[in-house]
C-alpha cells in the first residue's frame, strides 16, 4: 500500500501575485509612515535645531512651544476653535446627511438634480467655494465669521461625503423592519427613534467621525471665509509662511496622538455595538 | 421633506456663490475696486497670456501623472486587501493603517517630506549609508518629483476607498464561474474584475483629479516656487483684490473640471451604483 | 348585529400602473377560521395579504374586519398583526424587547409590558431566550419570537406571509402543528399565504387557490382536492392527472388510477417513462401515445406483485366513479 504524502491543497496555495502585492503593500506602509516617523523624531529636536536633520539634541522644547501663544500664532486658541467648529459641522452633517440618505431610498422628483448638486459641491476646488462665499458676504456687507461663512463653506465639503457615506449605511437597512414597526403601532417618529436610528448607529458613528476629521483638517475652504480668527490648519499655514520651526512637528505629533485617541474611542464604541448584535446582518 | 436642508445649504453656500463669481468675472476693475459691467476682458487675458496657459498645462500634467500613479497603486492595494487578505480582522487593521495618517493635517504631512527628501534629509542619508549613491540626490526635493510624491502621498487613499468598496461588492461566485470556464488570472482581471469595479475607479479618479486641480498649497511648498498651480495663481489675484480676473480664472477652472467629471460620469453611471 | 365573518374582501383590486396584480376578488373568512391563500408566485396572494394588513394601498374595493370597513385605516388601527416572511425581528433588541415593542409604542409601562411579553414568550415556548438577540437564534426560533411579537397585540386576525418557506422540511412539519395548535387555542382568524399545497391542505379550514390575480376556487381542502373545478387547480393541487376523455376534460387522482397490460381495460395507451421509489408508495410516470404526461401512485405491495420498468407498454385506466369532470 502506497504512503500518501500530505500535500497542501493547490486551491489554498498563494499565487505569486500575492507576494508581489504584499510587497507593494509593505512598501506603501513604509511610504505612508516614513515621513510620519520623521515628524515624530524631529519633534524632539534640540532647542537650537532646525527643521531638517541632524538632531542637535533631544528635548521637549518644541512641545512646550506649542502651548505658548506666540506673536505669529496662538495654537491652543486655534485648536479649541477647530474643535468647536468641527463638532458643529459634524453634528449638522450627520443629521442632514442621514435625512438625505433616507430620502434617496425612494425616487422623488428632482432626485437627479440634487445628486448632481452634491457631486458638484464635492469636486469644486475648495478655495473657489471660499472665494464665492467671501465675495457674497462682502457684497452683502457682512463680515465673514467662524460660525456663519466658515461653517457653511465646510458643510459644502462634508455634506457630500456624509451623504455618500450614508448611502452605504442605509443600503444595508432592511425595509421590513420599518414595516414591522408600523404594524406594531409605531408612529413615524417612534419608528425613527426606536428602529431606524438604533440599527444604523454604528454606520452613523463612522460618518460622524469622518465628518469631524474633514472639518478639523480643512483649510482650502476655510481660509477665505473664517474672518479674523484662524482655525488650527490656518494657524499652521501662517506659521509655515513665516517661520518653520520644529514646533510644527511637535504639533503634528500631538495631533496624530489626538487622532489615534479619537479613532480608538470610536472603534471601541462601534465594536461594542457590533458585538451585542452578533452578525445579525447575515442572519435576518 | 427630508432632502430640503441638504438642498438649501448646498444651494446657499455652493450654487449661489458659484453663480456670484460667474457674474463677477464679467466685471470691470482697477486698482481701487470693481465695477459691475459685462466685459470679456478678464477672459481674453486668460486665453492670450502665455503664462496662464503654461500654468494650466503644468497643473493638468500633474493631474494626469498623479492620477496614473494613484490608480495603479490604489487599485493594487485595494485588490490586495479585498481579495488576498483572508482574515477579516487583519483586513480591518490594514484598512485602518491606510486611513490613520489621514487624520493628521495634510499641511503637516506635506511639509514632513521636506526634511525627508532634502539634501541632508533622511532619505539621502539612508542612501549614502547604504552606499547606493556617493552624493546626495538633488532632484528629490523642490522639483516636479517632490510635488508628485506629495500628491500621491496625500491622495492615494481617495483611490483605495472607492475601489475597495466596488471590489467588495463583486459576487465571488462570478470569479469562480470564470475560473471554471477556463479563464486565466489575467483574463479574469480584464474581463470580470476591472469591468465590475468601474464605478470605484471612476469615483476615485474624480476625487484625485479634482483635488490636484484645486490644490494651491502642495505645489507651492514642494516645488520651491518653481511651479505654480492654477488655484495658487488665483489666490494671488484674490490677495491683490483683483476679483474679476480671479473670478474668470475660477470659471475657466470650474468648466475644465466639470467637463472632466462629466466625461468620467458618462463612462460610468456613478449615481446608480452609489444609491443602489 | 354580530358579523359572521372576521375578514371580508369585497371586489378588491390592486393595480400597479397598467398591470393588475389582484383582480376584483371577494372573500369571506369565518370567525376563528384558518384561511390559506395558495397559488404560484406572482398570483397576487401576497399583495392580497398586504392589502388586508394595510401595508399596501387598495385600488378598488373594500376590506372589512369584524364588520368594520377598514379600507382607509392604517395598519395599527385594523386589528390585524403581520408575521413577515423574513421575520423582521429588530436586531438591536433582545427577544423580550422585541416582543414588548408593540406595547411600548402604545405607552405601556416597562414592568407591565415585560410581564405580558414573558407571557407570550411562554406561549411560544421561548421563555429561556428572553435575553438573547435575534442574531443568535435559529430560523425556527426566530419565527416563534416573530409570532409572539405579533400575538401580543391581541389581533383579531393574524396575517402570515409564507412563514414556513425558510425552514427545513422537518422543522416545517413541526411548526405547522404549532401554528394549528395556537390558532385553535387563541380562537382568532389566521390568513396564511403559501405556495406549498401540502401546507395549505394540512392547515386550512378554508383554502383559496389563486392564479394571476383571480380566485380559481374556494373551499375546504377536502372539497378542493376531491372536486377541483379547473385544470389549473387540479394540476396545482397535485396528485391529479388531467386527461382528455370522450370529448371532455377530466381529473383523476393519481392514487386512484390503475396500470394494466395493453388491452386489459378501457383507458389511454402509453409507455412508462419513470419509476420513482417513494417509500410506502411508488410513483410511475408515463407518457401517453398522444404525448400527454401522467402519473400513477401505487402501493408498494401492489407494485411488487406486478413490477414495471421504463419503456413498458401499458394502459392507464381508472374507475368510472373516480373521474371528475373539469369545467375548463
Amino acid at each position: 500500500m502506497t504512503e500518501r504524502i500530505p500535500r497542501p491543497n493547490p486551491i489554498d496555495a498563494r499565487p505569486w501575485t500575492f507576494y508581489a502585492l504584499a510587497m507593494l503593500f509593505l512598501f506603501y506602509m513604509l511610504f505612508l509612515y516614513g515621513p510620519m516617523l520623521v515628524i515624530y523624531t524631529l519633534s524632539f529636536q534640540g532647542p537650537n535645531g532646525g527643521v531638517t536633520f541632524p538632531l542637535t539634541g533631544v528635548s521637549f522644547e518644541w512641545f512646550r512651544d506649542v502651548w505658548r501663544p506666540g506673536q505669529m500664532a496662538n495654537i491652543p486658541v486655534a485648536f479649541s476653535r477647530s474643535l468647536t467648529l468641527a463638532s458643529a459641522v459634524c453634528t449638522i452633517t450627520v443629521v442632514i446627511s442621514l435625512a438625505g440618505g433616507l430620502a434617496f431610498r425612494r425616487p422623488f422628483p428632482g432626485a437627479g438634480a440634487v445628486f448632481y448638486l452634491v457631486i458638484s459641491s464635492l469636486v469644486m476646488p475648495g478655495l473657489l467655494v471660499g472665494f464665492g462665499i467671501g465675495l457674497g458676504f462682502q457684497f452683502l456687507g457682512l463680515q465673514p465669521d467662524l460660525f456663519t461663512s466658515a461653517l457653511g463653506a465646510q458643510l459644502t465639503w462634508t455634506l457630500p461625503f456624509g451623504l455618500l457615506g450614508m448611502f452605504a449605511v442605509v443600503n444595508r437597512f432592511n425595509r421590513t423592519w420599518e414595516e414591522a414597526a408600523t404594524d406594531l403601532g409605531a408612529t413615524p417618529l417612534q419608528r425613527l427613534r426606536h428602529v431606524t436610528v438604533p440599527i444604523l448607529l454604528p454606520g452613523i458613528f463612522g460618518v460622524a467621525l469622518s465628518a469631524f476629521t474633514l472639518s478639523y483638517d480643512e483649510y482650502a475652504r476655510t481660509t477665505l471665509t473664517v474672518g479674523a480668527h484662524n482655525t488650527l490648519p490656518l494657524e499652521i499655514y501662517a506659521l509655515i509662511s513665516s517661520a518653520t520651526t520644529p514646533m510644527l512637528f511637535a504639533l503634528g505629533t500631538l495631533t496624530t496622538a489626538v487622532s489615534f485617541l479619537l479613532i480608538g474611542i470610536t472603534l471601541v464604541v462601534v465594536l461594542q455595538m457590533q458585538r451585542r448584535r452578533r452578525e445579525w446582518a447575515s442572519r435576518s | 421633506m427630508q432632502i430640503l436642508p441638504l438642498t438649501t445649504i448646498l444651494v446657499l453656500f455652493f450654487a449661489l456663490p458659484t453663480a456670484l463669481f460667474l457674474i463677477v468675472s464679467f466685471f470691470d476693475y482697477d486698482r481701487t475696486g470693481i465695477y459691475p459691467a459685462f466685459m470679456l476682458d478678464s477672459y481674453r487675458e486668460i486665453f492670450t497670456s502665455i503664462s496662464t496657459l503654461r500654468v494650466y498645462g503644468s497643473t493638468l500634467k500633474f493631474a494626469l501623472i498623479v492620477w496614473a500613479i494613484t490608480l495603479f497603486v490604489g487599485f493594487n492595494i485595494a485588490y490586495f486587501l479585498i481579495f488576498h487578505v483572508r482574515n477579516a480582522k487583519i483586513r480591518i487593521v490594514f484598512f485602518l493603517l491606510c486611513a490613520i495618517p489621514f487624520f493628521t493635517s495634510a499641511i503637516i504631512r506635506t511639509i514632513a517630506w521636506i526634511p525627508f527628501l532634502g539634501r541632508s534629509g533622511a532619505f539621502n542619508n539612508m542612501l549614502i549609508s547604504l552606499q547606493l549613491t556617493a552624493r546626495p540626490l538633488d532632484f528629490l526635493l523642490y522639483s516636479d518629483f517632490s510635488v508628485v510624491i506629495a500628491y500621491v502621498y496625500l491622495y492615494t487613499l481617495l483611490m483605495i476607498g472607492p475601489i475597495a468598496n466596488s471590489l467588495s461588492k463583486i459576487d465571488r461566485s462570478l470569479i469562480e464561474a470564470a475560473r471554471d470556464a477556463g479563464a486565466s488570472r489575467r483574463q479574469i482581471m480584464t474581463h470580470v474584475i476591472i469591468p465590475l469595479s468601474k464605478t470605484g475607479i471612476a469615483l476615485g479618479s474624480i476625487l484625485v483629479v479634482t483635488q490636484v486641480m484645486g490644490d494651491f498649497f502642495v505645489v507651492r511648498q514642494m516645488s520651491g516656487g518653481q511651479s505654480a498651480s492654477i488655484v495658487s495663481a488665483l489666490s494671488t489675484e484674490i490677495q491683490a483684490m483683483q476679483y474679476p480676473p480671479a473670478a474668470a480664472n475660477a470659471m475657466v477652472l470650474v468648466i475644465i473640471v466639470a467637463t472632466m467629471v462629466a466625461c468620467l460620469m458618462r463612462v460610468v453611471d456613478v449615481r446608480k451604483e452609489l444609491v443602489k | 348585529m354580530d358579523p359572521l365573518y372576521e375578514v371580508e374582501l369585497a371586489a378588491v383590486t390592486k393595480r400597479y400602473g397598467s398591470s393588475i396584480a389582484v383582480d376584483s376578488i371577494s372573500l369571506r373568512v369565518p370567525k376563528a377560521g384558518y384561511c390559506c391563500l395558495l397559488g404560484p408566485s406572482g398570483c397576487g396572494k401576497t399583495s392580497t395579504l398586504r392589502m388586508i394588513a394595510g401595508h399596501e394601498g387598495i385600488t378598488e374595493g373594500d376590506v372589512l374586519i369584524d364588520g368594520r370597513n377598514v379600507t382607509d385605516l392604517p395598519p395599527s388601527a385594523r386589528g390585524t398583526a403581520m408575521m413577515f416572511q423574513n421575520y423582521a425581528l429588530f436586531p438591536h433588541l433582545n427577544c423580550l424587547d422585541n416582543v414588548a415593542f408593540g406595547p411600548r409604542m402604545r405607552g405601556e409601562r416597562k414592568v407591565e409590558r415585560h410581564r405580558r411579553a414573558r407571557e407570550f414568550l411562554d406561549l411560544v415556548q421561548m421563555s429561556d431566550y428572553a435575553t438573547r438577540f435575534p442574531g443568535q437564534l435559529s430560523g425556527g426560533q426566530q419565527q416563534r419570537i416573530a409570532l409572539a411579537r405579533a400575538l401580543i397585540m391581541r389581533p383579531r386576525v393574524l396575517l402570515l406571509d409564507e412563514p414556513l418557506s425558510a425552514l427545513d422540511p422537518f422543522l416545517r412539519v413541526r411548526m405547522r402543528e404549532e401554528l394549528k395548535r395556537l390558532q385553535r387555542e387563541l380562537k382568532i382568524a389566521f390568513v396564511h399565504v403559501t405556495h406549498a399545497q401540502d401546507e395549505a391542505m394540512a392547515l386550512a379550514d378554508l383554502m383559496v387557490v389563486m392564479d394571476r390575480g383571480k380566485i380559481c376556487q374556494i373551499g375546504a381542502p377536502v372539497e378542493v382536492f376531491e372536486r377541483p373545478t379547473s385544470a389549473f387547480v387540479a394540476r396545482f393541487i397535485g396528485g391529479h392527472n388531467v386527461l382528455p376523455w370522450k370529448d371532455k376534460l377530466i381529473a383523476v387522482r393519481t392514487d386512484q388510477c390503475v396500470i394494466d397490460r395493453p388491452g386489459a381495460a378501457p383507458g389511454l395507451a402509453g409507455r412508462v417513462s419513470t419509476v420513482e421509489y417513494q417509500g410506502p408508495t411508488i410513483r410511475v410516470g408515463l407518457k401517453t401515445s398522444a404525448g400527454l404526461e401522467a402519473a400513477v401512485v401505487l402501493r408498494d405491495h401492489v407494485f411488487k406483485e406486478r413490477p414495471l420498468s421504463t419503456g413498458d407498454e401499458v394502459i392507464l385506466s381508472w374507475p368510472e366513479a373516480c373521474a371528475h369532470r373539469l369545467a375548463a
